[in-house]
């Protein structure tokens, strides 16, 4: 099927320009990793929903920020989509200078002028609707920032005690919140067990960084802004517990599947590989094998710290 | 099937991506979703799939590369690459006239 003919009437009337007609005048600086995020254009329904939803992360849209402006969209120009036992992927339509998005109610592009900029069309302006909406389309903004910033948006969980954070990879299924849980319950804290940043610091150590796009568990809007990162993890499920070292190559593997968006845009591969095997060299990967009752924490927290290279 | 001969020329589909590391290599393709490590053996037998060198003269430059069994190293290369093309990592070029 050609780009957008999933959840689009005339996928071929797709807005050519970042374009439209807007909400309404208010505006929201969001203050997420790689941000702050600007929408502009919102109604005043949309910008309560966005407060509700992410609370302290909102502030004043003033200063510089990545700009994003909403449109209006018909409701008509969407597809009905019986949503039961359905997986929802936004599909991308990447180019070399912009990419265009289609998905349930949102039309978006983004685009590098050569600052990363993007629009969002969209008929839903009540929180509801609304803010799935909306926060679908930051998942994807933050992905693109910040493979920008050269670090990266993770489909993980992240659990940390205050000092160090563990990353932990698998696909759908494979037990990160699972994982989450048994840190939790250990005495760690959840960072996300959805969606996390990598970042790199000045020095050039890898950071983990909360984001507010959580899955059941986390922390929307408390907890740590930032932990250096001790190990990169790729869970899996057993009665034998224990680590086995991965090496950079298949660490990167994992990391490169568990980037959404960015992975499958082929004029940001590059980018995105080289951030990924900056981050493969940089922090110690394993295979963690853990039971559901089992000691998942202790493990994490028995992994030492790496000896700097003299 | 692809059958692979050592006069088989193949090269790497031009969506494919792979970085090395480490001696292992990463490989992407833009049409499939999965991501591959391959070991050091098929690091280098991308790295030598430029659709110029036939799969014959791969093996004579890995034969310089690796110590072990000849033959066992020529069937090892050739089972790898009609993997590779399998895979949708490669794809024919040109076949050559067999000497």
């Amino acid at each position: 099927m050609s780009f957008g003919g999933g959840f689009l009437h005339h996928p071929d009337l797709f807005p050519a320009r970042r374009a439209g007609e807007p909400w309404g005048d208010r505006a929201v600086a969001l203050d997420v990793a790689g941000g702050p995020y600007l929408l502009s254009g919102l109604a005043a329904t949309q910008e309560e929903a966005l407060r509700h939803r992410f609370g302290a992360l909102c502030g004043p849209a003033e200063g510089g920020g990545t700009v994003s402006q909403v449109f209006r969209a018909p409701a008509g120009d969407f597809r009905p989509i019986d949503t039961r036992g359905w997986e929802y992927t936004l599909d991308l339509d990447p180019t070399p200078d912009a990419l265009r998005v289609a998905g349930l109610h949102l039309m978006a592009r983004l685009s590098w002028t050569p600052a990363l900029a993007g629009a969002l069309w969209t008929p839903e302006t009540a929180g509801e609707e609304w803010t799935p909406v909306c926060e679908n389309y930051l998942r994807l903004l933050t992905a693109y920032r910040l493979l920008e910033l050269r670090g990266a948006l993770l489909h993980s969980a992240g659990v940390t005690d205050g000092e160090a954070a563990w990353l932990l990879l698998g696909r759908s299924g494979a037990g990160k919140t699972t994982a989450s849980r048994l840190c939790l319950a250990g005495g760690g804290t959840v960072l996300s067990d959805d969606l996390n940043a990598v970042l790199f610091a000045d020095g050039g150590a890898a950071r983990l960084r909360k984001l507010p796009f959580t899955g059941d568990l986390g922390e929307r809007a408390g907890g740590p802004e930032s932990v250096p990162l001790r190990a990169v993890l790729r869970l899996a499920q057993g009665t034998e517990e224990g680590l086995r070292p991965l090496s950079p190559a298949a660490a990167l593997a994992s990391l490169v599947a568990a980037a959404p968006f960015v992975n499958r845009d082929p004029f940001r591969r590059e980018a995105l590989l080289a951030v990924l095997e900056r981050l493969a060299r940089a922090v110690p990967a394993w295979e963690v094998t853990f039971a559901r009752e089992g000691r998942l924490w202790a493990i994490l927290r028995s992994i030492s710290i790496p000896r700097a290279d003299p | 099937m692809i059958a692979i001969t050592p006069a088989t020329v193949l090269r790497r589909r031009s969506d494919v991506r792979y970085r090395r590391i480490e001696g292992e290599a990463v490989v992407l393709r833009q049409s499939a979703a999965e991501v591959l490590v391959l070991n050091e053996v098929g690091a280098s037998v991308l790295d030598l799939a430029d659709g110029e060198r036939s799969v014959g003269e791969w093996i004579d430059t890995l034969r310089e590369e690796y110590e072990g069994d000849s033959a066992t190293l020529a069937r090892d290369v050739l089972a790898f690459a009609s993997e590779l093309a399998e895979a949708g990592l490669l794809e024919p070029v040109a076949a050559r006239n067999e000497p």
